[in-house]
C-alpha cells in the first residue's frame, strides 16, 4: 500500500511537472511538413531522414500513425498526423490547430 | 479480494485450516460478467435516459485476444437451477432479459468462448444519428451504463489498483482522467466533434487508448486487438452538449460497392 501511494505521489509530481511541456511527438516547422510529406508518395524512410524519429503507433494491421508537433506560438503547438499503410507509404496526412 | 482469499485458504490442507474438507466442483470465472451487476446497469440506464431520451440499449461482445472467432458466439444467463438462453446477432449484440431467478440467484452471463477472450461494451443509439456518426450523449450514458454493469475487462494489477480509487461510474465518467474506452465499426484517423458551428477534431492523445500503450503493457488494455479502433471523448466537458455529433475519418475509406465486372 505504501508502495502504491508513492506511485500515486510520484504519477502527480510528474503531471505537475510536464504541464506546460510540448506534446509528445518531433517538433518540425508547419511549412517543411507540408512541403515534405505527400500522401501516396512519401515513404517511412523519408520521414525519418527528413525529421528523425516522433511520437508513433504501430497497429496489428501494419499500418502505422506517427505524430509532429508543430511551433505555432505562444507555447502552442498544431499536430501533424501522418498515417502509413503496411507497404511503408503515407496514405493519409491530417493537421489539428491547437 | 474474497476470491483471493478464498483460492488462498483452498490451498491450506485441511488440518492446518482447521476445518472440514470440502470438495469444490467448479468456480465461477472471475471475468465473467455478473447478471446482477448487468441489470444495474440497465437500471442506470433507465434512471438516467436524460443523456439520450430516445435510445435503445444493447450490450455488445468485441474481441479481447488475437484470433478469437468472434462468429457464432451462444450466450446464456446461468444461475444454480436457472439457464436462459440470450439470442446473439450477428454482429454480437444482444439485449439481456430480466429474469427474478437469475437475480435470485445471483446468476453470471457466460458467452461460448473463454471469457478473457472477449471485453464486452454498453451500446446505447439514438435514432436518427447519421451513419459513421455517434452522439456524445448516448456515449456519456454508455459510459455509466457499461461501468456500472462492470463490462470493462482490463486486467493488469495496476489496472487493478487503479480501479479500487477511480473505477466508479462518476470517477470513470465524469473527469477528464476517467479514461472510458470506446471502439469505433473500423479503424479510426481522425476523431471529430460537430456542435452547431463549433468543430474540433480531437487530440492524437485521445485516440488509440492515448498513444501510450507499449506491447508489455497492451495485454492488460482490453483494447488490446482493438486499438486501431479506440478512443476517448470529452465525456466530462459540458460545454459539449449530449446532441454533439462524434464523427469519424477512417484509415482506410469505404469501398463502394461495384457492379460485378466494373472497375473502380
Amino acid at each position: 500500500m505504501k508502495a502504491a501511494y508513492l506511485i500515486l505521489c510520484a504519477a502527480l509530481l510528474a503531471g505537475c511537472a510536464t504541464q506546460n511541456a510540448a506534446p509528445p511527438g518531433a517538433q518540425v516547422a508547419a511549412e517543411r511538413l507540408q512541403q515534405t510529406v505527400v500522401a501516396g508518395q512519401t515513404t517511412k524512410a523519408q520521414l525519418l531522414a527528413a525529421f528523425g524519429p516522433t511520437k508513433s503507433v504501430r497497429f496489428d494491421s501494419g499500418f502505422e500513425a506517427w505524430v509532429y508537433q508543430s511551433p505555432v506560438g505562444a507555447g502552442q503547438f498544431a499536430e501533424f498526423v501522418v498515417l502509413i499503410d503496411p507497404s511503408g507509404v503515407v496514405t493519409k496526412t491530417r493537421t489539428r490547430a491547437p | 479480494m474474497s476470491g483471493l482469499l478464498m483460492a488462498t485458504a483452498a490451498s491450506l490442507p485441511a488440518h492446518a485450516a482447521g476445518q472440514n474438507t470440502v470438495t469444490v466442483k467448479s468456480t465461477r470465472d472471475p471475468v465473467d460478467k455478473s447478471y446482477r451487476k448487468m441489470i444495474r446497469g440497465m437500471e442506470r440506464f433507465e434512471r438516467e435516459r436524460a443523456f439520450a431520451p430516445n435510445a435503445s440499449l444493447r450490450f455488445q461482445l468485441l474481441p479481447r485476444l488475437p484470433n478469437v472467432d468472434m462468429r457464432g458466439i451462444t450466450l446464456r444467463v446461468a444461475g444454480d437451477t436457472v439457464s436462459v438462453p440470450v439470442p446473439v446477432d450477428e454482429n454480437n449484440f444482444f439485449v439481456l432479459p430480466r429474469n427474478p431467478q437469475a437475480l435470485q440467484e445471483d446468476a453470471a452471463v457466460l458467452a461460448s468462448r473463454k471469457t478473457a477472450s472477449m471485453t464486452w461494451r454498453a451500446r446505447i443509439e439514438t435514432p436518427g444519428v447519421p451513419a459513421g456518426m455517434r452522439r456524445l450523449g448516448d456515449l456519456r450514458l454508455e459510459c455509466r451504463v457499461g461501468k456500472e454493469a462492470g463490462l470493462v475487462s482490463n486486467s493488469s494489477p495496476l489496472f487493478g489498483w487503479i480501479s479500487d480509487a477511480l473505477d466508479s461510474p462518476e470517477g470513470v465518467c465524469t473527469s477528464p482522467d476517467g479514461n472510458y474506452l470506446f471502439f469505433a465499426e473500423r479503424p479510426i484517423f481522425a476523431v471529430t466533434l460537430r456542435a452547431g458551428e463549433r468543430v474540433e477534431t480531437l487530440p492524437f492523445s485521445m485516440l488509440y487508448a492515448g498513444g501510450e500503450q507499449t506491447p508489455d503493457m497492451l495485454p492488460f488494455c482490453d483494447c488490446q486487438v482493438l486499438l486501431d479502433r479506440t478512443y476517448y471523448v470529452p465525456l466530462w466537458d459540458a460545454s459539449w452538449p449530449d446532441d454533439t455529433l462524434v464523427e469519424f475519418t477512417y484509415m482506410v475509406d469505404a469501398m463502394i460497392d461495384m457492379p460485378a465486372g466494373v472497375a473502380p
